[in-house]
């Protein structure tokens, strides 16, 4: 066997296993990918939203607290301011500042300016207080200010370039009060600032209108003035969060952190509150969303993968099957039936291929039966015997059978002296003219050896007609097709004839031999009756016994030879040899006898 | 809140450390903190109070930290020396009191951090370049001790207004105690005062004040604190209530000896800060980078016992401006 098929079967070029495999998996994986990413996606813009729209709650939150930190300081102003300057009030509204002083650590110079713009009093908690020092505030912008809007919130200065103070200025309802003017020590809004968390990590800033940081958790920052590169950062940070619409802004803070900062404004004096959250910390939830959805991903391709195995091997495992059973019905291996079980067509399949494989399995056998048969039996025969399904016909039985023997007259003296490819040529001739009417005749060839031959008629197979008369004319038949071929033989100087004997007779008829070689054959004196009679006759001639003539008396010619000794038989014979006169057809062959 | 703020600052350093990469188990590392005073062991910042304000921000004594005090026991002289010691020691942050003890440090420690406290102005007395900047490898916290020497001549005419001479008292040894005598000098006239000044070296010098004041007794006395004179307060204490002076002093506490006022910021705040310094040093900031901090709170304290002792009646504004009354 070739290579090529072999490995055609062994291994298909695109197994049917992996196209299901892939399908099934693909069928699952994508629509599940799709979800899971777009379930990722949705899932991280809203964490976004949520984040931004926290951490700007938070920053509110935050600018709300320092807010009410300023609120409390105006407040507390807003005290020295009731009482209007007057004779003998002074000392009422120095020990309104004294109070005050006491209990807002924060302020750390006041100043009451009365209702004509002039100085009253200057307290501080680091300078000698002033008392009636008489300046003018008719052109302090805080003055001004707070006149114009009842409060004022002035710029953020570093005291000794390094402490952010802020003045602020309150003025009383009637203009008689005055106006109180406060320096503000920022560095206090640190108890307010530190209070603020934001997640683990997260924490707040301010920045006043010009950028300069006026509150920080980090109090060292506050005091390192305007030129710092960490308040630069923040900055940055404002400008992004003003950029970007107040969303919350990603950048980097004071301490190189990547942070999420979200900011909201500080209304009184105009600052800006921020909260900032490491971005590691604030996205962390988002961080873990994505990781669950990758993990649930990741377990979906897992399963669908399982599915898409089992599934696919549900799906081949049967076709497999089946191509076995069908390579073992191919082999000739026909009692393996297909197991499938899966209820479906497959199933189906496998049943119609095991009976299929049934059915060779009988047709096979059939044919094997008739290829036994046909070597002793002519084709239609055997077809008969193989169809009527009776074995039982080639069994021993007795029957009423004619026998017919032939043979060449000349024979052994030819075969001892030609050559071997004349003499198989000459029995080639001879065996392919007789075979030929034998299968014609529907004759049972019992056996032959060399050149003679033995023939039954009307068994195994009842012939519909007289046997006899069957056997005659085809022993006419076989006369005149060897006397034919004879003409051709002695041209070429071979000396041969050809006799033929019949009888008609009981005989047990059967089967003999060993398993592997058996044959056909009828034992009785008819046997040897025909036999002798053959070895009687002369080339052209026909002999046959009493009973068969008389069966055929009638309708073919006969000349009675009258009786014979013959060996074997302790009587003389009756013999008759075929005449002339049988039929038209058989003239030929008639006449040549008719000749002798 | 201090507690709250402890907190805040922990976490703020936490923050702070993890951002400038220090390992996460830096609170195993044993840190050595030197204590630098001119003053007795014990007292001030030898005192427990700086060691409570480090168990505050998580240290563990003789765990995590481990403190090495000097006390120079009014011997300014040996300071350098204790600081060679320190520096032998290899100490992370030296933390000092006074000027003296500041300039030592500074012209001892090479590259080891310093943060000072109670040294008068550091940047009058050129310790620093700036209170923003410092600069160098000291920072602290200063003190606007010397804007408060008028402040206090104020407070006095407030309590008592017949008061006209004043004498003070003060370390003429000590730049940052001398820059205070100085602003009280300044300002006097303008308070309609005048000032008898009264440097002292040695705790001998003490008696010759003491005569000074005997001789032409001044209206009132105002010491400026530092070691050599807080050593000798008693006395100065003793001698004022013999003499029926009014006393001004630096700090609330001396109020509490016995002094008839006190006015200056409040101490337990400087130690807080300078430990909070000292704990941005350890978690590796560098002082160059840390600026200076101005006392925030101020304490006013009135003793109305040695007022009456005194047979002086405080006026109602001092009682009212007083954060601390005694009574």
């Amino acid at each position: 066997m070739s290579a090529e098929p072999s490995a055609a079967y062994a291994r298909p070029r695109r197994p049917l296993f992996r196209k299901y495999f892939l399908a099934l998996f693909v069928a699952v994986v994508v629509p599940l990918l799709a979800s899971g990413a777009s379930e990722a996606w949705f899932g991280y813009r809203d964490e976004q939203a949520n984040i931004s729209q926290r951490l700007r709650t938070e920053a509110a939150a935050a600018a709300g607290k320092i807010q009410a930190f300023l609120d409390n300081i105006r407040d507390q102003l807003e005290w020295t301011v009731q009482l209007p300057w007057s004779e003998g009030s002074d000392e009422r509204h120095r020990y309104d500042v004294l109070r005050l002083l006491r209990q807002v650590p924060a302020i750390v110079e006041i100043v009451l300016v009365d209702g004509k713009d002039i100085e009253r009093l200057h307290a501080s908690r680091t300078d000698p207080d002033i008392v009636n020092s008489g300046i003018d505030h008719a052109d302090d912008p805080a003055y001004l200010g707070a006149r114009a809007s009842g409060i004022w919130y002035g710029p953020v200065t570093l005291h000794k370039g390094s402490e952010p103070y802020m003045t602020m200025a309150v003025a009383g309802s009637r203009e008689i009060a005055g106006v109180t003017i406060a320096t503000i020590n920022l560095k206090l809004i640190w108890d307010v600032i530190t209070a603020i968390h934001v997640g683990k990590a997260g924490d707040a800033f301010a920045l006043d209108r010009e950028g300069h940081l006026v509150a920080h958790p980090d109090i060292s920052l506050l005091l390192r003035g305007d030129d710092d590169a960490a308040v630069a950062a923040l900055r940055r940070l404002q400008q992004a969060s003003v950029a970007s619409g107040n969303e919350a802004v990603t950048g980097e803070d004071a301490e190189h952190r990547t942070v999420l900062a979200a900011m909201a404004r500080i209304a009184g004096p105009g600052w800006t509150a921020f909260v900032e959250q490491p971005r590691e910390e604030a996205l962390a939830p988002l961080r873990q969303a994505l990781w669950r959805t990758g993990v649930l991903v990741l377990l979906g391709t897992l399963f669908a993968a399982i599915l898409a195995l089992l599934l696919a091997r549900r799906m081949s495992g049967p076709i497999r099957l089946l191509e076995q059973g069908a390579a073992r019905i191919g082999a000739g291996q026909f009692d393996h039936p297909i197991r499938i079980t899966t209820g479906d067509e497959l199933e189906r399949l496998a049943a119609r291929f095991n009976q299929m494989a049934g059915e060779l399995a009988l047709s096979q056998e059939r044919s094997e039966r008739i290829a036994r048969l046909k070597r002793f039996l002519s084709p239609q025969v055997a077809e008969l015997v193989e169809q009527a399904g009776q074995d039982d016909l080639l069994d021993g039985h007795r029957a009423e059978v004619v026998v017919l023997f032939c043979d060449l007259r000349g024979f052994t003296a030819f075969s001892a002296v030609a050559a071997p490819e004349e003499i198989m040529g000459v029995l080639g001739d001879y065996y392919e003219a007789l075979g030929a009417i034998i299968v014609r005749y529907e004759a049972t060839l019992t056996s032959f050896s060399g050149d003679g031959l033995m023939l039954l008629l009307n068994a195994p197979v009842r012939c519909p007609d007289n046997p006899a008369e069957r056997a005659v004319r085809m022993a006419v038949d076989m006369q005149t097709a060897v006397q034919a071929l004879i003409v051709g033989w002695r041209r070429r100087g071979h000396q041969v004839g050809f006799g033929v004997g019949l009888a008609r007779g009981e005989a047990t008829v059967g089967r003999i031999g060993y398993e592997g070689r058996l044959d056909y054959t009828a034992i009785g004196s008819v046997t040897n009756l025909a036999s002798r009679l053959c070895a009687a006759a002369e080339d052209r001639q026909i002999l046959i016994d009493e009973v068969a003539a008389a069966s055929v008396c009638g309708t073919i010619a006969l000349e009675p030879l009258g009786t014979r000794l013959l060996k074997g038989f302790d009587e003389a014979v009756p013999v008759f040899a075929v005449g002339n006169k049988i039929t038209a057809g058989n003239e030929e062959g008639l006449s040549a006898t008719a000749q002798e | 809140m201090t507690i709250r703020r402890s907190t805040a600052i922990a976490t703020a350093l936490a923050a702070a450390m993890l951002a400038a990469g220090a390992p996460a188990n830096a609170q195993t590392k044993v840190y050595h903190v030197g204590l630098l005073s001119p003053g007795p062991p014990g007292l001030g910042l030898l005192g427990p109070e700086l060691i409570q304000d480090f168990v505050r921000r998580g240290y563990v004594p003789d765990k995590t930290i481990v403190f090495e005090p000097k006390a120079a026991q009014g011997k300014i002289g040996q300071l350098p020396a204790l600081v060679d010691e320190l520096v032998a020691g290899h100490v992370d942050v030296i933390i000092t009191s006074s000027y003296p003890a500041a300039i030592a440090a500074k012209e001892h420690a090479g590259s080891i951090p310093i943060v000072v406290a109670q040294s008068g102005d550091p940047v009058a007395t050129h310790l620093v370049d700036s209170l923003a900047k410092p600069g160098g490898n000291i920072t602290g916290v200063s003190e606007i001790a010397a804007e408060l020497s008028g402040k206090r001549l104020q407070l006095l005419k407030e309590a008592v207004p017949a008061i006209h001479s004043v004498a003070v008292l003060w370390n003429a040894d000590d730049l940052g105690m001398t820059l205070r005598y100085r602003a009280a000098e300044e300002i006097a006239p303008k308070l309609g005062m005048v000032i008898v000044p009264l440097g002292v070296h040695a705790p001998d010098d003490f008696d010759m004040a003491f005569s000074e004041m005997t001789k032409s007794p001044p209206d009132a006395i105002l010491m400026v604190t530092d070691v050599l004179t807080n050593l000798n307060r008693k006395r100065v204490i003793e001698f004022a209530a013999s003499h029926h002076m009014p006393t001004m002093f630096e700090y609330d506490s001396l109020a509490h000896d016995g002094g008839l006022m006190a006015y200056g910021p409040n101490v337990s705040d400087i130690y807080d800060r300078a430990a909070g310094l000292a704990d941005r040093i350890l978690h590796g900031a560098k002082p160059a980078d840390l600026p200076l901090e101005l006392p925030t709170r101020f304490q006013f304290a009135v003793n109305l016992k040695t007022a009456k002792a005194l047979g002086i009646t405080i006026s109602e504004s001092t009682q009212l401006r007083a954060d601390d009354v005694i009574e």
